[in-house]
């Protein structure tokens, strides 16, 4: 339960909307008991007498009753509902608030790209917790006590039943099952990866698997991870079936119990038989409400199970930090001796790179794909802190900055740059909040996108723009900023050759005393650059200016032989 | 729904036991409720002794065991007809993904039939587990109840027959108005959701924008009006099922009223028929809500039935081989006709004749779109062609035996796949025998990788592939080569690589394949100048044409659209 500390207090913030809803659902329950046990009693009561007055009480405590509890159970559910949607606000709100200061070093840490819609996920399916977590324990518990506070006025023994029924049902039946889950949660999970991991090199892996005569015994492999998989669930759903045809079997043995203890004590006369029939249908009317304990277990875990996970991803220390502001003059960038490599794996994928970027030049970073350079520059933007050497901007040592300081001078333009659903305006306006829209406009027209109107709606990730559009948006958005160092990724490789070529005068116009880098795909147009730097395998293998590298005849003179040969 | 409802009716086996399990929960159900009150009655009204009444417990504890026993046989039932159903549905799916000649080439969709095996067979589940074991019992249990009834006071089962249709007749009015309302807002919904996640994706830009601050309000609001947009939804189906309460209620009121003045101003029925039916009416009742929110439950279903049905129903032609067996030497090649159509209205490759002696080297050139792929996809047997016949040493391809055919191809693609395995397992899935270690080093040696496998720490033995180490481009396409050295294949087909390799992999690329070139025919997609100036034979298409067949010197003289490419390539590289 530890692990749902935070989420429970997360929901708790809402008390109003919970205690409504607690108290709705009790009432709820009150009333279908209150119902049954009052046509018990006036049924057991008209057979005795013929008097009217009990017909008429009779039928007006089944109207008040049972609309009492058909209505408590709509407000029920309107409160619980409304308070976990505010809770999953929270909890959006919190997660944000504790994941932004982690990133985007933490995306470099999961390099999958489906940890945030994991993340999404697990958040989506804490709004479980309240519903049927939580929730069910506590109005179940008070309901159960009410009741048998109630019938301990007519038999402490039949209360005495009820009281062992409760905690069977509520508490020992549940948290049961609720272990043997947690044993075998992974294990469906697991199969459940495996199959998919299966399926995909099937499928991805069709043409080779064919040629190489593998296809049918990888068919096999696949039908037995499937089958494997499927009797997983089989299993899983035989146990939350199991779970609940016990919970049912506790329920109705209470009410034989209540019956046997209750016939047993009017027998002896102990007990007036014209409450018989109330105490019993009241215990059915009671048990009733347990069904959803039996799928307890389920959500507890799963909620558990999200909640780790969130806050694995969070409970990470982030990097090292400093308060100090960069000095106010043109900055020079140094690294040295920086190497690097990915979590989890061996490789470097920078291996001792020094690199120094004085003020005012221009340099390139160039090399196969997979060479390092995008990682080089996640380096200089200390996006990933260096495993060894040392990074500093400005004399000074990075660690001893402030990082949003760092990143408010630069203008960035990264491979993937993200926009977000909105207009191209409130895209832009990121960049600088201040901008009017005559600079937004002159800025666009500056990457040639000037028939984009400002308020051209944008899509989720940008999806109505075409690649090169994202690219020349996102310059756009750099240029906006206004910075005087620049880093680009790649950032005109979807754009046609003419457009590029003038987008790059562009930049190098306005910013003619600015610093840059540029990580560029093709070796195309680098003449004017101060230095180039050629990567392979995480490190510098040449640096110097076009015409250094050129007459050497090395290793970037034969890149460029290949790029000349090669047919795209 | 009906498709989905036949597929469970075909397990006749099943659905009779649900049927025989419904039946006899019914009677526990009748039976509990007819011992529980004949010991209230025995107790309160004819003072019986306790002993006396001990075989009515018998009988009460045992119908209790039964309608226990029984629901869990149905919920048991439920849980192993939907696993078997999703079974097929998975056997159906990978065979229908194996037969299907077309996944070689559109690898693309790979990541939808992934979630098509996954996710929707997963949600077929509801439909059978739930829905179908409650559709039953609804069918079968409130009968029984209904008669026992009528046996007991007609009237009650007359109330009851007028009272009941109006819940699934108001079921089906509410349903229809909701989900049209449903539908409406799903679609508004779906934007709100969505914010969280384009925050999150968009955090890095933010940070760096130094803007992440300003967003905590952007995803309250965002949460916030989701949720009272989703109540909206709610609200209605709460109002619905508030509705279904308020009928059965009321239907219940009419009927004790109906008993008590029976009971108490006519004195027409005993205390024992009363508190029998009364404890009857509500079970009845029950059975019909409950069959309500299955019906929800199902909905769910349907649409992903509908995904599946749509993939299995999906036709794809079929690669036909026969049993002539061919020589471990360069094969002749003749295209005569050949030909391809994706679907009724896709790409289509028009009819190409040409011929591929053996030990030649040909280069297919072309823009990208040009049908370069799908050529060779045709020329190493993975399609079948739509016209026309590829002939080898003079026999049709399909007459061919498959095994024969295959141990006699390598095709190195620009992407080579590699498996979840060591490096060596994806090295001897070239061979498909037993290799020797030292063939392997070979092999390694001749592919460039055996420096960069032996410097790591576990050397042939470290896993790659989905969860082991990441290689990079150049290092896999090496890979591929290392399966081809071990293959000896008689014939290669190349797709070379687009952008530019490190140096060392593009040296290695050019001298292993003039290595390979010695003993097979090499039939290569070529981007690089060199490797088509030294072709025996140069392909030219465009826009799934055979435009031109040549040697270099033979197309530059006669075949200007050659001589206008070369030019724009070297014109073209001054970007």
């Amino acid at each position: 339960m530890n692990e749902l500390k935070h989420v429970l207090k997360l929901t708790l913030i809402e008390k109003k909307d919970v205690s409504i809803a607690i108290f709705f659902g009790f009432l709820a329950g009150i009333a279908s008991v209150a119902l049954m046990g009052s046509s018990g009693y006036l049924i057991s009561k008209a057979a005795l007498t013929s008097q009217m007055t009990t017909l008429v009480v009779m039928a007006a405590c089944l109207k008040l009753f049972g609309f009492a509890s058909a209505l408590s159970r709509y407000g029920e559910r309107l409160y619980s509902h409304r308070a976990t949607f505010t809770m999953l606000s929270h909890l959006r709100v919190s997660f944000f608030e504790r994941l932004t200061p982690l990133a985007p070093g933490i995306f470099g840490k999961y390099r999958s790209g489906d940890l945030l819609s994991r993340i999404v996920g697990d958040v989506e399916s804490l709004q479980n917790f309240l519903l049927r977590v939580f929730y069910p324990p506590v109005v179940l518990s008070i309901v159960f006590l009410s009741t048998i506070f109630f019938s301990s006025f007519f038999s402490i023994g039949i209360a005495l039943v009820m009281l062992i029924g409760m905690l069977l049902t509520v508490v020992i039946v549940p948290a049961l099952f609720s272990i043997r889950k947690r044993k075998t949660d992974g294990q469906v999970r697991a199969m459940r990866g495996s199959l998919a991991v299966e399926a995909t090199e099937f499928l991805y892996g069709f043409r080779d698997l064919k040629i190489h005569q593998q296809l049918g015994k990888k068919e096999q492999l696949l039908k037995k991870d499937a089958d494997q998989y499927n009797e997983g669930q089989r299993k899983e759903g035989l146990e939350e079936n199991l779970a609940q045809s016990i919970n049912s079997l506790v329920a109705l043995l209470v009410s034989f119990f209540v019956l046997g203890v209750g016939a047993y004590f009017v027998a002896a006369g102990e007990l007036e038989g014209l409450y018989l029939a109330m105490l019993v249908m009241i215990s059915i009317a009671a048990f009733e409400n347990v069904a959803p304990m039996a799928a307890f277990p389920a959500y507890f875990e799963e909620s558990r199970k999200a909640a780790v996970r969130l806050e694995e991803i969070v409970a990470v220390p982030g990097a090292a930090q400093g308060i100090e502001k960069l000095p106010d003059r043109p900055l020079e960038i140094n690294l040295k001796e920086a190497s690097f490599s990915y979590p989890g794996e061996t490789a470097l994928a920078v291996d001792g790179v020094s690199l120094q970027l004085k003020p005012g030049t221009k340099t390139a970073v160039v090399g196969p794909s997979g060479s390092g350079k995008s990682t080089l520059m996640q380096l200089l933007l200390n996006v990933f802190p260096v495993d060894q050497g040392q990074l500093s901007i400005g004399g000074k040592p990075v660690e001893t900055l402030d990082q949003e300081a760092i990143w408010q001078e630069m203008n960035i333009v990264l491979q993937e740059n993200h926009f977000f659903f909105g207009t191209i305006r409130s895209n832009l306006s990121i960049a600088n909040p201040a901008a009017s829209d005559e600079e937004m406009e002159r800025t666009l027209a500056q990457v040639q996108l000037e028939l984009f109107p400002l308020e051209m709606k944008v899509e989720e990730k940008g999806q109505n723009l075409s690649g090169g559009q994202k690219q020349r948006l996102a310059i756009a958005r750099a240029l906006l900023k206004g910075k005087s160092l620049w880093f680009l990724d790649e950032p005109v490789s979807s754009v046609d050759s003419v457009t590029g070529r003038a987008i790059y005068e562009e930049l190098f116009r306005q910013g003619h005393n600015d610093t840059f880098v540029v990580i560029s795909h093709d070796l195309v147009g680098l003449e004017k650059m101060d230095q180039i730097a050629v990567m392979e395998n995480g490190r510098i293998v040449e640096i110097g200016s076009y015409n250094e590298l050129m007459k050497k005849h090395s290793y970037f003179y034969q890149l460029k032989q290949i790029e000349n040969s090669v047919f795209a | 729904m009906n498709d989905l409802k036949q597929l469970a009716f075909q397990r006749k086996n099943k659905m009779a036991f649900l049927v025989v399990a419904s039946v006899l929960k019914g009677v526990a159900t009748i039976g509990q409720a007819l011992f529980f009150v004949a010991i209230a009655d025995r107790v309160f009204l004819q003072n019986a002794a306790f002993e006396s009444l001990l075989p009515l417990f018998v009988g009460l504890l045992s119908a209790i065991l039964l309608r226990a026993g029984a629901g869990y046989a149905i919920g048991r039932a439920g849980v192993n007809l939907a696993a078997d159903v999703k079974s097929e549905f998975r056997s159906t799916l990978i065979k229908s993904f194996a037969s299907n000649p077309l996944q070689s080439a559109a690898q693309g969709q790979s990541g939808q039939k992934v979630s098509l095996l996954m996710d929707a067979v997963d949600e077929v589940d509801g439909f059978f587990s739930k829905y179908i074991p409650q559709m039953i019992q609804t069918y079968i249990i409130p009968l029984l109840l209904l008669a026992v009834i009528f046996t007991q006071n007609w009237t009650t089962g007359v109330i009851i027959l007028i009272t009941a249709p109006f819940i699934p007749v108001f079921m089906a009015m509410v349903g229809k108005g909701t989900k049209k309302k449903a539908d409406e807002k799903m679609e508004q919904l779906s934007q709100f959701s969505g914010t969280f996640l384009d925050v999150l994706q968009g955090l890095t830009t933010l940070k760096l924008f130094g803007q992440a601050e300003k967003q905590r309000n952007t995803i309250r609001k965002s949460s916030l009006s989701f949720r009272d947009s989703t109540m909206d939804v709610l609200k209605s189906a709460f109002l619905s099922s508030l509705m279904l309460e308020y009928i059965s209620m009321l239907s219940i009121g009419i009927i004790a009223l109906e008993i008590g003045l029976r009971l108490v101003v006519f004195d027409s029925i005993s205390f024992f028929t009363a508190f029998f039916i009364l404890i009857l009416v509500p079970d009845f009742f029950n059975l019909l809500k409950d069959f309500g929110s299955a019906f929800h439950t199902a909905r769910g279903s349907v649409s992903a039935a509908n995904q599946l049905s749509a993939e299995l129903e999906k036709t794809h032609p079929s690669l036909v081989w026969g049993s002539e067996k061919l020589a471990p030497e360069p094969p002749h090649l003749s295209l005569e006709g050949l030909s391809f159509q994706y679907g009724d209205d896709g790409f289509t490759l028009a009819p190409m004749d040409g011929e591929i002696p053996p030990y030649s080297q040909v280069a297919i050139i072309g823009k990208s779109g040009s049908g370069k792929t799908t050529l060779m996809q045709l020329l190493a047997g993975l399609l079948p062609q739509s016209e026309g016949r590829l002939m080898i040493n003079g026999v049709q391809r399909e007459k061919m035996s498959e095994q024969s055919w295959f141990d006699q191809l390598s095709y190195i693609s620009q992407n080579p796949y590699l498996f979840a395995g060591t490096i060596r397992e994806n090295m001897e899935i070239g061979a498909n025998r037993q290799v020797s270690d030292a063939e392997i080093l070979d092999a390694a040696e001749k592919a460039g990788i055996a420096e960069m496998v032996l410097a790591l720490e576990q050397g042939f033995e470290t896993p790659i592939g989905e969860a082991g180490r990441g290689l990079s481009g150049g290092e896999k396409q090496r890979i591929a080569l290392a399966r081809a050295f071990l293959k000896k294949p008689s014939l290669i087909l190349f797709d070379e690589p687009t952008t530019g390799l490190d140096l060392r992999t593009e040296q290695i690329l050019q001298d292993s394949l003039s290595e390979l070139q010695k003993t097979s025919t090499v039939i290569t997609v070529a981007h690089r100048l060199h490797t088509i100036r030294k072709a025996d034979l140069i392909f030219f298409l465009d826009g799934g044409k055979l435009e031109a067949v040549g040697s270099h010197d033979e197309l530059l003289q006669t075949y200007s659209l050659y001589k206008e490419m070369l030019s724009a390539q070297q014109g073209g590289s001054v970007r």
